[in-house]
C-alpha cells in the first residue's frame, strides 16, 4: 500500500464486531452504570423491594440497552433496521429493547411464570416504572450519541472539503511557480540562433523579421512575477512569434494558421497557456515526423463556452507516452484562472495528429 | 576529389554549412543534402561520400542511428545544438563534432582534421561509442512504461483522457466504463488488460470488475462479511471491494 493511498482513505465509522466492541469501550459503560444507580435510587422510595434487588434490575436493563445500541450501530443493515431513516436504527433498537429486557427481569423473578407476573399489580407497576425509565433514559442517551456522531461526521466532511480546497489551491500555486521557473529550452534557443546567424550572414532581408519574432518570443517567455492584464491578444502574438520562428527553421515541414475572431482579442487569458499547447504540437507532433504537418489554431463559442483549439496533423500521441508536467500544470493554471469549469480536452485526429482544446466560460 | 554529405532537418543550417565549407575547402564537393536520417542513409548508399556531416536531432532516424548505418565507410562529423551529454560522449569517443551555432574558426579546425585524416581509415573504436550514444539517446526519450492516456470514443471523436483524471474503471460486459473528471465513456479494453497496463502504485483492482484510482479515494468503509465500500472524492458512486482485495485496505 502506498503512503498516498493510506492517507487518502481515511478511516470511516467501522462496522461489524470491531464497531460493536468499540461502542462498548470508553465512557459508555460507566455512564450506563451511573444512570442505573441513579434510576434505582429515584425509584427506591416507591418500590417495596430491597434497593440492591432494584439496582440489579436497572443495571441489567442498562447493560442490555447498551448492548442493543452497540449491536444496532455495528450491524446497521441487520434485522430490518435498514428501512429506518439514517441514524435512527440504534434509537429504535433501544426503545424496543427496554420493555423486552424489563419483562425478562420480571419473568426471571417469577420463575418464568407469565400469569403470576400479570396477576401481581405491584410487579406490573414495577415493570412499568423500570421499563418507562429505561425507555426515557435509553432514548436520551441513544439520541445524544447519534447526534454527536452526526456532528462529528459533518465536521469531518467539512474538514475533507477544506483539505480538497487547499489541495487545489496548492496545485494552482505549484503550477504558477513552475511557470516562473520555466526556462527557455537551450536546444530551441541555440538552434534558432544558428538559423538567424545563417540569415544574417547571407544578408537575407528576412533576418530583421525573424529577429523581431525571436525578441517577442524571448520577452514573453522570460519568467516574471506579475502580468497584470494578460490578454488573448498578447498570447496570440506570442504564439505567432513562436510559430514563425519554427517555420523559418522547418519551412518544408510546418504550415500554420491562426483564426481567432478579433472580438475575442481583449479577453483575459493566462500567459503561456496556448503556447504550451502549440509547443507541444511542434515538439511531439510535427518535429518527430519526417513529413511534418499543419498546426491550426482556432476559437469558437458554443453553449456558453469559449473553445480555443490547437489542432496538428503530426504523429499523434501514444497512449503510453509520458505527458510531462506541462499539460497537468496547464490544467491547474486554467482552473486557477477561470475557475473549476475550465477544462483541457485532448482528442485524436484522423488519419494522425492531435487536437487540444481549452474550454473556458464564454 | 573529396566528397561529402550534409544531413540536417533545418534547410538554412544545411545551406550555411555548405556555404562555409565551400569557402574553407573549395576542393570538397557536397554530393548530397539530406533532410532526415533515413534520407541520409539512402543518399549515402547512392553517392558513397568520404565525409558525412550528421545533425544529431533529426526526425525518424536520428544522426547517431544514421552513423551506425553508415558504419565505418566514411568519416563522420556530428552536428548538434546544445546537447551536453552528446558533446561529452563525442569528446570521450574522440569523435568529430560541431556545436551549433558554430563559427568559422571552429569549422576550419574540423576541416584541417578531416584533411589530415583523409589518408588514414576511420577509427575502429567508433562502433561501441555509437552504440552507447544511441542507447543514451533512447533512454532520454520519455519512457514507454505504464498507460498514461486512455483513448475513449466520445460522440464521434476519440478523446485522450490523462490517467490521473480517471476516478475508476468498471467492467460492463464486453466493454469497460471509464469515469473521469469530465464524464464517462465506454472503451473496448477489458479490466484485465487495463490492470496490466496501468501503474499499480496508483491504480488497484478492488473487485473482479472494478479498478480504482487510489489518489481519488476519499474513504473506505468496512461492511459485513469481509467486504468494504470505496467512496470517491467529489463523486456519489460507491464502489465495492470484494473479500479477495480487502487486504489492500488493511491496517487503516
Amino acid at each position: 500500500m502506498t503512503p498516498d493511498a493510506t492517507s487518502a482513505a481515511t478511516a470511516a465509522p467501522p462496522a461489524g464486531w470491531p464497531a460493536f466492541l468499540a461502542s462498548l469501550r470508553g465512557p459508555s459503560v460507566g455512564t450506563t452504570i451511573g444512570l442505573a444507580i441513579i434510576v434505582a435510587a429515584m425509584l427506591n422510595p416507591i418500590f417495596s423491594t430491597a434497593f440492591m434487588v432494584l439496582l440489579g434490575r436497572t443495571l441489567f436493563l442498562g447493560i442490555v440497552l447498551l448492548l442493543a445500541f452497540a449491536a444496532a450501530r455495528a450491524w446497521p443493515n441487520a434485522w430490518g433496521l435498514r428501512w429506518l431513516p439514517d441514524g435512527l436504527g440504534p434509537v429504535v433498537a433501544v426503545a424496543a429493547a427496554a420493555p423486552l429486557a424489563t419483562l425478562m427481569v420480571y419473568l426471571m423473578a417469577t420463575g418464568g411464570n407469565f400469569l403470576a407476573f400479570v396477576q401481581a399489580p405491584d410487579r406490573v407497576s414495577g415493570f412499568m416504572w423500570i421499563a418507562g425509565s429505561g425507555i426515557v433514559f435509553g432514548l436520551l442517551m441513544a439520541l445524544g450519541a447519534t447526534v454527536r456522531e452526526k456532528l462529528a461526521y459533518t465536521r469531518s466532511q467539512a474538514l475533507q472539503f477544506e483539505l480538497e480546497r487547499s489541495r487545489l489551491e496548492k496545485q494552482a500555486l505549484d503550477a504558477r511557480l513552475s511557470l516562473l521557473q520555466a526556462q527557455i529550452e537551450p536546444h530551441f534557443l541555440f538552434n534558432t540562433l544558428a538559423n538567424v546567424q545563417a540569415l544574417v550572414e547571407s544578408n537575407s532581408p528576412r533576418a530583421a523579421d525573424v529577429l523581431k519574432s525571436l525578441i517577442a518570443y524571448l520577452r514573453a517567455a522570460m519568467p516574471r512575477l506579475h502580468d497584470d492584464q494578460p490578454t488573448l491578444a498578447n498570447e496570440l502574438a506570442l504564439v505567432r512569434a513562436y510559430l514563425e520562428l519554427m517555420q523559418m527553421r522547418m519551412p518544408d515541414r510546418l504550415q500554420f494558421s491562426i483564426d481567432v475572431a478579433p472580438a475575442l482579442a481583449g479577453r483575459r487569458f493566462p500567459a503561456m497557456a496556448l503556447l504550451t499547447l502549440v509547443e507541444n504540437a511542434v515538439r511531439h507532433g510535427i518535429d518527430p515526423s519526417e513529413e511534418g504537418g499543419r498546426i491550426d489554431i482556432g476559437a469558437r463559442t458554443e453553449h456558453g463556452t469559449l473553445r480555443l483549439s490547437v489542432a496538428d496533423t503530426g504523429v499523434g500521441m501514444d497512449a503510453h507516452s509520458t505527458p510531462g508536467t506541462g499539460l497537468s500544470n496547464l490544467r491547474a493554471r486554467l482552473q486557477g484562472f477561470f475557475g473549476p469549469g475550465a477544462t483541457l480536452q485532448l482528442e485524436e485526429r484522423l488519419p494522425h495528429g492531435l487536437r487540444a482544446d481549452i474550454v473556458i466560460p464564454a | 576529389m573529396t566528397t561529402a554529405l550534409i544531413a540536417d532537418d533545418e534547410p538554412l543550417l544545411r545551406e550555411r554549412l555548405a556555404h562555409h565549407l565551400a569557402l574553407l575547402w573549395p576542393e570538397l564537393r557536397i554530393v548530397a543534402q539530406a533532410r532526415n536520417g533515413r534520407e541520409a542513409v539512402e543518399l549515402f548508399d547512392e553517392h558513397a561520400p568520404d565525409i558525412a556531416f550528421l545533425d544529431v536531432h533529426m526526425p525518424g532516424l536520428n544522426g547517431i542511428e544514421a552513423a551506425r548505418a553508415i558504419d565505418r565507410r566514411a568519416q563522420v562529423v556530428f552536428v548538434t545544438a546544445y546537447e551536453q551529454y552528446a558533446v561529452q560522449a563525442f569528446e570521450h569517443g574522440a569523435l568529430d563534432y560541431l556545436v551549433k551555432p558554430f563559427d568559422e574558426a571552429r569549422l576550419a579546425d574540423t576541416v584541417q582534421r578531416l584533411k589530415n585524416r583523409a589518408a588514414a581509415p576511420a577509427a575502429d573504436a567508433l562502433t561501441p561509442v555509437l552504440d552507447r550514444l544511441a542507447q543514451e539517446l533512447r533512454s532520454r526519450m520519455p519512457a514507454r512504461s505504464f498507460l498514461q492516456w486512455i483513448k475513449a470514443s466520445v460522440g464521434n471523436s476519440v478523446r485522450l483522457i490523462p490517467v490521473e483524471q480517471v476516478a475508476y474503471l468498471r467492467s460492463d460486459e464486453k466493454y469497460t466504463l471509464v469515469a473521469w473528471d469530465g464524464g464517462e465513456a465506454l472503451i473496448r479494453k477489458t479490466i484485465r488488460e487495463l490492470a496490466d497496463e496501468l501503474d499499480p502504485d496508483r491504480f488497484v483492482q478492488v473487485h473482479r470488475s472494478v479498478i480504482v484510482n487510489l489518489t481519488q479515494v476519499a474513504q473506505v468503509i468496512r461492511g459485513l462479511n469481509e467486504t468494504a465500500d470505496v467512496h470517491l472524492r467529489g463523486r456519489s458512486e460507491v464502489l465495492p471491494v470484494s473479500r479477495s482485495y480487502l487486504h489492500l485496505f488493511r491496517q487503516m
